[in-house]
């Protein structure tokens, strides 16, 4: 059984058609792209799958794990283990990052049994994590987001991810406005979290990033189909040639 | 049948000023109390006092014997209370040195009178009609250069059903001192009329707390009147949540040059509670500045009103004037009114001002949600926030946690009724 089952998932903005049939099966264990031209969906499959309110299947089914995700409101699927980075985090003025941290991962220890950890033992945590996205303690003092540049906004979703430990994370350009550098820490935090267990759905423009966190598979999106499916060669091919090829074709 | 209940009330208070002589200051002030004020008066037409003035009330005769008052005692401060409108000498703490509180005589309380009749508040109801019917007027001075290190707090209680009480205030910061000041308004009244007159001599400072927790059935109508000298420096935040209706108005006068005011306030309002925040700022010399945030959270079917008028004078230049309110509404039929207003007629000013009322951000509500967090938990959070880092720009260190607690009590029973 895949860990994540996306059936001829269709939906509607504003009475505007923006998924138009995607399927797709993500196993335990691997790695998925998708790609695809700006305004194809992407975005809006990841909102759909985290369940953002109006973001509501028109037709077609998710399943994680095997369980239908259409009832669950977001905070339900994000504790039974699905996590998306987003393309632009929010900004939460007043809210501090470590309390933030400590509910989200409170919530999610909670919903597996797990006992809450303790205000000395999370930070302890929290500090070791960060310090592996080299986030430095000042910035978990900070408001969550509020002031931070836009690779420190990245770096604090991949945070997120290695704490709350997801069985599937989406991540939605985390790449994009990430310096060489930045690109490789973060990379390296995602690459940590692999295991045969989980599996990862990153969405991306460049190729560049498949060149660290190397995909299975790489799936091309466009006006709301996946048009295409292939290996890590895939992204190559778009990098080289654009998409409007493999639009023609399809 | 309106009618004659407005009138009982003017003639409760005429009746009880007119064993004064013709002069007396509570006579001249009862003379000036003509009805309350129409919803056709501009800073009225938010806040009607209709159902109020169809209320039988009667001003208060103080008991100077009830005693079942046992504050807790929660910042370690110096207290200071007041039972039916009247000071208790018998339930306050001696006073620290330097800082002395006395009765005012009718001559020096007649000089009140005229004072607050100069400024914008003359024809409030608080201001006749109290100066008609306090026990007194209390004044409390702090000397020149005595800088008050505790915490002196004032509380005020007591009052009945169908029956108005009258605190009256004058507090005077001579030269150089300085005073933090907490007031806590518990009253168990149909009507508080609170007035207050604040001089701030030069270089004065004041630090000011108020926290509006009147009874449920309670409407409480605070009148304050401000004026700063050269160099002082008033730090003022106000916390209202308790009452059916309360309203703070408060004008400050800012004159005398690089005179320096915070005037902050957040409302917590829910079932059919209104709450008002009306202030008038004068900027009537150079180089002062003023700065106000203003913060509302509204469930049930309450409303919340925030009034800031902000004027500066021609020759009022180099003012910094800074003015944002912003209100949340948590229900679809609470509702929340911003007026601000800004007559500015010097040119070399900076005056910025927002002012803004809506929900909860959906955004900020989906990114905690995909986190896990419950939406009611997510919702708390916001809201907390929203309030938290204000109250701690607003008051000092080591009251933080007291101020925040009192707004998470008011909080906590609109957050659970209006996520269930
Ligand atoms: N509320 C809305 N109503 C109507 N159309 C919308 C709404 N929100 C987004 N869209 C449209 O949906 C389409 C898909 O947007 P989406 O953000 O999913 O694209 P994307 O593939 O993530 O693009 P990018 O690569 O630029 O991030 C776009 O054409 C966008 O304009
Ligand atoms: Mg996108």
């Amino acid at each position: 059984m895949s860990l994540l089952e996306i059936k001829n998932a269709h939906l509607k903005l504003d009475d505007k058609n923006i998924l138009n049939g995607v399927s797709l099966s993500v196993n335990k264990g691997e790695v998925h792209a998708i790609m695809g031209p700006n305004g194809s969906g992407k975005s809006t499959l990841s909102y759909m799958l985290a369940g953002r309110d109006g973001y509501e299947l028109e037709k077609g089914e998710i399943l994680l794990d095997g369980i239908s995700l259409s009832e669950m409101e977001a905070d339900e699927r994000a504790r039974s283990g699905l996590f998306l980075a987003f393309q632009y985090p929010v900004e939460l003025p007043g809210v501090g990052g470590m309390s933030f941290l400590r509910e989200a991962v409170n919530s999610r220890r909670k919903f597996l049994g797990e006992e809450e950890l303790d205000h000395l033992a999370f930070v302890k945590e929290a500090r070791k994590e960060a310090s592996k996205m080299y986030v430095k303690d000042e910035m978990l003092k900070r408001a969550v987001n509020v002031g931070f540049s836009g690779g420190e906004k990245k770096r604090f979703e991949i945070l997120q991810m290695a704490m709350l430990k997801p069985t599937v994370s989406i991540l939605d350009e985390t790449d994009s406005g990430l310096d060489v550098d930045a690109l490789k820490i973060v990379s390296d935090g995602v690459n940590a979290q692999r295991n045969s267990e989980n599996a990862i759905v990153v969405i991306t423009h460049y190729q560049r990033l498949l060149d660290y966190i190397v995909p299975d598979f790489v799936h091309i999106l466009s006006d709301g189909v996946i048009i295409k499916s292939a290996g890590p060669e895939l992204a190559l091919e778009v990098e080289k040639n654009g998409y409007s090829g493999l639009i023609n074709a399809a | 049948m309106q009618h004659s209940i407005k009138n009982y009330y003017i003639n409760s208070i005429k009746n009880y000023t007119n064993q004064f002589e013709d002069t007396n200051f509570r006579r001249i002030a009862c003379n000036d109390f003509k009805s309350w004020p129409s919803p056709r008066e501009e800073t009225w037409r938010l806040s009607r006092l209709g159902s109020l003035s169809r209320k039988k009330i009667k001003p208060i005769n103080p008991n100077l014997k009830k005693n079942n008052y046992n504050t807790l005692n929660l910042i370690g401060s110096t207290i200071i209370q007041f039972v039916d409108g009247a000071y208790r000498e018998d339930l306050s703490s001696k006073l620290p040195s330097g800082v002395n509180l006395s009765v005012l005589s009718d001559s020096e309380s007649l000089k009140y009178l005229q004072k607050i009749k100069k400024s914008n508040l003359s024809d409030h109801p608080s201001t006749n009609v109290s100066l008609s019917c306090t026990p007194s007027i209390m004044k409390l001075t702090v000397s020149k250069d005595i800088k008050v290190k505790d915490f002196l707090e004032i509380i005020y209680e007591g009052g009945e059903d169908s029956k108005s009480v009258h605190p009256v205030l004058y507090l005077e910061l001579e030269e150089n001192s300085s005073l933090y000041l907490i007031e806590r308004f518990n009253h168990l009244t149909s009507l508080a009329m609170p007035l207050q007159l604040i001089e701030l001599r030069n270089k004065a400072s004041l630090n000011s707390i108020k926290i509006f927790n009147d009874n449920e059935k309670t409407y409480n109508l605070s009148a304050n009147c401000v004026y700063l000298s050269k160099e002082s420096y008033l730090n003022s935040f106000s916390l209202i949540k308790g009452g059916i209706f309360t309203r703070s108005e408060t004008h400050a006068y800012l004159n005398g040059c690089n005179a320096k005011l915070n005037l902050n306030g957040i409302y917590i309002s829910c079932n059919k509670q209104h709450h008002d925040l009306t202030t008038a700022i004068y900027h009537d010399v150079p180089d002062c500045t003023s700065k106000q945030i203003v913060r509302g959270v509204l469930g049930g079917k309450s409303t919340g009103v925030f009034q800031g008028k902000v004027r500066v004078a021609k020759d009022a230049q180099r003012t910094d004037g800074q003015q944002m309110s912003r209100a949340i509404l948590l229900s679809d039929t609470a509702s929340a009114n911003a007026k601000p207003e800004l007559e500015i007629y010097a040119d070399d000013v900076i005056c910025a001002h927002g002012a803004t009322v809506g929900e909860l951000d959906d955004d900020q509500l989906f990114y905690l949600n995909s986190r896990g967090v419950h939406m009611d938990k997510a919702r708390e959070i916001l809201i907390k926030a929203f309030l938290e880092d204000m109250i701690n720009q607003s008051v000092d260190n080591s009251l933080h946690d007291f101020v925040f607690k009192e707004a998470e009590l008011a909080l906590s029973s609109i957050i659970t009724k209006e996520t269930l």
